[in-house]
């Protein structure tokens, strides 16, 4: 369901992302310290990046690469700046 | 055949709380229900740029959407996928995001724009929110004769998830302005 590569394709409502986990630690870092950091003025340097590593690893073991493939071409229609960037992390 | 949609809304709650909050709006447990659409949200990269204050960020979004029967009957699925970009700009005080459809490009391009901006009369405690919707049929797609249909179930179930996600916005910036408050 969703991004993942799943066997059963029928819709689902509830959550059965497996980095979900992950997903929620890194999100909960994230929205600390733009609440706490960014917004104040503090963005000298990357934070959260152990729990953005893990969850990022997660996703990349379970992403659907054909879907992930065009979610990034439209990306870097929006962006046509930061194509590079997208490429190289999406590896 | 484009068919655009402007909408305004202003929030009492200054810019850092309306973007923080823009931010929690899909993942936070007690608004699920009403934004029960929405089924799963990951990001799929961000980057920080140290000397500008920016900050990019790209995500998916996979969204229930039922849409006209006959649209079920070709794509065989009610489910949407999204993109949503969105770029921070911490010293102009002021958050873009731009969210395009991956589903069913071919046929139809649906691209929502949404700016959170400090108010020009009250800079320090309101946000102005504008957020512009664009719907296009692609003009050789099989769904041609059908467009006008598609685009008119397209924008009212738009408007009314933008509704239920302001809803929800204003319940999170009462909620952070209740958790700062001096006790």
């Amino acid at each position: 369901m969703g991004l993942l590569k799943k066997k059963d394709s029928t819709s689902t409502r509830s959550s059965t992302s497996p980095c979900a986990d992950l997903r929620t630690a890194y999100h909960n870092c994230f929205n600390k310290w733009y609440s706490e950091k960014f917004v104040k003025g503090q963005w000298d340097k990357e934070e959260c990046v152990a729990e953005w590593n893990k969850y990022r690893e997660c996703l990349s073991e379970n992403l659907d690469g054909k879907i992930l493939t065009r979610m990034l071409e439209v990306d870097s229609e929006l962006n046509p700046t930061k194509q590079a960037d997208s490429k190289e992390s999406s590896r | 055949m484009v068919k655009a949609y402007k909408q305004e809304h202003v929030y009492k709650h200054p810019w850092e709380r309306v973007s923080a909050a823009s931010w929690r709006k899909f993942a936070d447990p007690e608004n699920k229900r009403i934004l029960s659409h929405i089924l799963e949200v990951d990001t799929l990269n961000r980057k920080l740029d140290t000397d500008t204050g920016k900050l990019h960020t790209t995500r998916a979004l996979t969204i229930h959407a039922p849409g006209p029967w006959f649209l079920h009957r070709i794509i065989g699925q009610d489910i949407c996928h999204c993109v949503e970009s969105t770029v921070v700009d911490g010293k102009s005080r002021s958050m873009q995001l731009t969210t395009k459809n991956i589903t069913l490009k071919k046929f139809i391009e649906v691209e929502e724009r949404i700016r959170y901006d400090p108010h020009p009369e009250n800079p320090s405690a309101w946000t102005v929110c504008s957020q512009e919707t664009s719907i296009r049929i692609k003009p050789l797609s099989a769904l041609a004769s059908m467009a006008e249909k598609v685009e008119q179930k397209c924008a009212e179930k738009f408007m009314q998830n933008s509704v239920k996600g302001r809803e929800v916005m204003e319940r999170i910036c009462r909620y952070m302005e209740a958790e700062s408050a001096p006790v």
